[in-house]
């Protein structure tokens, strides 16, 4: 008897989530935001608190990453593994194209804490992708 | 600017654990709970993995 009401109430939670899933385009622009400046995304959603402690970590770590002088990888690169730091560090957002303006010449690898500021960098990028799906994920009614 | 490796480590474990309690949970109490549990796990990890290596021959 209670397996039956389960399985009736799958459907009624199914059907309001759908209701409330906002339009495809709406979504594209979230998560857009959300992987151009960190939290942003969750701002756009009123997760004002989460949105403030995402973009803190992140741009913490990424201005860390810059300061022990971490590597910054090109997209044409011949080693599969410089290719998939590229795109790590570009999940950051807007912040690598401004960490460039501003006249960041993209690391020194001969320097004593380059490797740890590199690895900064690139987690700062996946710690934004991890923010983008969770954006996704609440505009879409999968959390709250 | 050279930061010593320990204090990289514990930095490194402090942010990735701020960001993995805000994503995970909701309420603040729960947020603290398991941030610090994570950043626990982290720099424990760690540390257990620095003296295992120590046992390696050079």
């Amino acid at each position: 008897m209670a397996k039956r009401a389960v399985v009736e109430e799958i459907p009624v939670k199914t059907k309001a989530a759908e209701a409330a899933r906002p339009a495809l385009g709406r979504l594209v622009w979230l998560c857009v935001a959300a992987w151009a400046v960190p939290g942003l995304g969750h701002f756009l959603l009123r997760r004002k608190w989460r949105a403030l402690i995402l973009f803190a970590s992140i741009i913490v770590m990424f201005l860390l990453g810059l300061t022990m002088k971490g590597l910054f990888f090109a997209a044409g690169s011949a080693s599969y593994l410089e290719s998939l730091g590229y795109f790590g560090e570009l999940c950051v957002g807007v912040a690598m194209p401004i960490a460039r303006f501003f006249g960041y010449s993209g690391g020194d690898p001969f320097f004593v804490s380059s490797d740890y500021g590199t690895a900064f960098l690139v987690a700062a990028g996946m710690l934004n992708v991890l923010a983008v799906l969770d954006t996704y994920d609440i505009a879409v009614g999968r959390k709250l | 600017m050279a930061i010593p490796h320990f204090i990289a480590m514990l930095l490194f474990s402090l942010l990735v654990s701020v960001a993995f309690a805000a994503l995970s949970k909701d309420a603040p109490r729960d947020r603290l709970i398991y941030g610090a549990k994570v950043f626990a796990a982290f720099v424990g990890v760690a540390i257990l993995l620095g003296w295992l290596m120590n046992l390696v021959p050079r």
